[in-house]
């Protein structure tokens, strides 16, 4: 109720006004009434009365979140976080060596960001992992839908199709051993056509496209519920040229990530954003780093590199960032 | 998309002189800008704020289309998804031929044949479909001045002998092969953007631009601090405009 009037979230011409006119706290306002406002600043009664409305929804919004209801910001001790945090499902990538290291799968609720070369695999990994998002319950996936925003034009439906078939071909085989009622009842909706029409794919040219795509992804993922992964395929494609200005390109890039936390957050669905790789030219070498600079580094969660060692096979590294507890370094063949 | 006017975004028209006034006028310039800036440019409150977000985000956000959509209409034309090489065990590898919509790119050391390859490539795209061709124009943007009319003759000639017999078809063929001598990154990035024209009026169905590689290295000297940015700059705003073309045609390039 001391709310201060110049924190409403009004239009800055009618706040400057009303802190013009020597209204300092929320309270005033509604112990003025309508006409009483109408008449000192000089709006008409009808925006007066919309002000007010105004001010008492944030009141009562203020109220609920400071006797520790459920508002946007949510109280928990961190046992419930870490409750919730075992029972939650992990989307598997069907290399065992990668789940490992990741802990069991890709994470909901967190962001991956997925580095690498051009050509070790970045975008297969994003296809394998919608695909893998929709695996039924039963047989240890999430049973999701997947969103899957290109901004690179690499993805190839043909591979989808292939990796689709034998994830099904995978289940019914488990299913067959198992031989449990449940698994053949979910086999019959986990087929090829069903797996395709769940993997939602936007295709964005620049990074307006991409901007006003993720701005809409919460009204998205609304109407479809069920979404519980979010792939960006190439978030540095678009923020790499045609950028003089590069404050506005972190800015930017910054906004994007806070988005991306609050819809993984919110909806329970896991983001997986690959990244391309540059250059760093140092005193006498130059070293690969991810791109989009430093500050784009502390957006995800969990950091994937992936590069060719000597003998040509893949190798990934991952380092975590400073919010989860353990660091691992771990290097596999 | 980007440059879209907000007056097609359906705002209405005072927001939009209001605007204007600010030098915000596409939805590019809209959408860059954060809440804060946007309330106090448009003198609205934080909720219509966020309404009018999501008005000019939708003007000019993708569509959406299930992968199941994009199979089933793959599926429904198969025989125009590759432009096959004739060359057997290249197509195997290839699955089918150089892919139509996506850029396909050839690196060889130098003497290989990637010029004689890509002079076939011509000749293949302007045969009917029913010999395996695409039955339209292309485009040839030659960098290294080493295209020859002759050696298209030539191969045309002794690859197709019953198909070119007559010097009439050999006139068409030439003719549908537009060449386009560029000797500088600047004239190479003005042509790409001018494509998009040329290959609707002239029916055109391949792209190819032999080569991308010659003219930069030419250019951008790596040693120098700032050409690196330079030129990753250049060459990604080709590679997006090439991969547009190709997307929007369904043309390999």
């Amino acid at each position: 109720m001391q709310r201060e009037v110049g924190t409403l979230p009004l239009a800055p011409a009618l706040r400057a006004r009303l802190v013009a006119a020597g209204f300092q706290t929320a309270q005033e306002l509604l112990e003025t009434g309508p006409c009483g406002l109408s008449k000192e600043i000089g709006i008409s009664k009808e925006e007066a009365l919309e002000v007010l409305q105004l001010v008492r929804q944030e009141c009562q919004g203020d109220a609920t979140r400071s006797a520790g209801g459920s508002g946007a910001t949510r109280k928990c001790t961190a046992l419930e976080l870490l409750e919730e945090e075992q029972t939650q499902g992990f989307i598997i990538t069907f290399c065992s060596a990668l789940d490992n290291i990741l802990g069991g799968g890709v994470q909901l609720t967190k962001i991956t960001e997925i580095c690498g070369a051009p050509g070790v695999g970045k975008t297969q990994l994003c296809m394998q992992l919608a695909v893998d998002v929709q695996i039924p319950e039963c047989f240890g996936g999430v049973a999701g839908e997947a969103v899957f925003i290109d901004t690179e034009g690499s993805f190839m439906v043909d591979r989808v199709v292939d990796i689709a078939t034998a994830c099904v071909q995978h289940c019914q085989l488990i299913a067959e051993a198992h031989q449990e009622a449940d698994h053949l009842k979910a086999l019959e909706s986990f087929s090829l056509e069903s797996i395709l029409s769940h993997i939602y794919y936007f295709r964005c040219r620049d990074y307006t496209e991409l901007l006003a795509q993720v701005y809409l992804l919460p009204d998205f993922l609304a109407e479809h519920s069920k979404v519980r992964l979010v792939v960006i395929d190439g978030i540095a494609f678009p923020f790499r040229h045609d950028f003089e200005d590069l404050s506005l390109r972190t800015r930017l890039l910054n906004g994007l990530a806070q988005q991306l936390i609050i819809t993984a957050n919110d909806h329970r669905a896991a983001v997986v954003l690959t990244n391309q790789m540059t250059t760093r030219i140092g005193q006498n070498q130059s070293t690969l780093v991810p791109a989009l600079g430093e500050s784009w580094g502390h957006a995800a969660t969990v950091r994937l590199i992936f590069h060719w060692d000597e003998s040509q096979s893949l190798m990934a590294s991952e380092m975590c960032s400073l919010q989860l507890s353990l660091r691992r370094q771990k290097g596999l063949k | 998309m980007a440059t879209k006017k907000l007056r097609r975004a359906r705002l209405s028209h005072d927001l939009c002189e209001r605007l204007s006034r600010h030098q915000i006028t596409t939805c590019q310039d809209f959408l860059c800008l954060s809440l804060l800036e946007l309330m106090k440019v448009t003198g609205q409150s934080y909720y219509d704020v966020q309404k009018l977000l999501c008005k000019v985000s939708q003007a000019c956000a993708p569509k959406m289309q299930t992968a199941y959509e994009m199979k089933l209409r793959k599926s429904v034309n198969p025989s125009s998804a590759f432009l096959s090489t004739t060359l057997h065990s290249l197509d195997k590898v290839l699955h089918g031929g150089v892919p139509c919509g996506s850029l396909t790119e050839i690196t060889s050391p130098p003497g290989c044949g990637k010029t004689q390859f890509c002079i076939m490539m011509s000749v293949l795209a302007t045969l009917p479909v029913s010999m395996g061709g695409l039955d339209g124009a292309v485009i040839y943007i030659d960098t290294e001045s080493a295209f020859s009319a002759e050696r298209l003759i030539e191969i045309a000639g002794s690859r197709f002998p019953t198909y070119f017999d007559s010097d009439e078809k050999l006139f068409c063929m030439t003719r549908s092969i537009h060449l386009y001598r560029e000797l500088t990154c600047g004239s190479v990035l003005k042509r790409i953007m001018s494509l998009e024209e040329e290959i609707i009026s002239k029916n055109v169905k391949l792209i190819i631009i032999d080569s991308v590689a010659s003219v930069v290295r030419k250019e951008f000297d790596t040693k120098l601090q700032g050409n690196l940015a330079e030129r990753s700059n250049f060459l990604a705003r080709g590679a997006s405009v090439l991969k547009y073309l190709a997307e929007e045609f369904s043309i390999p390039v």
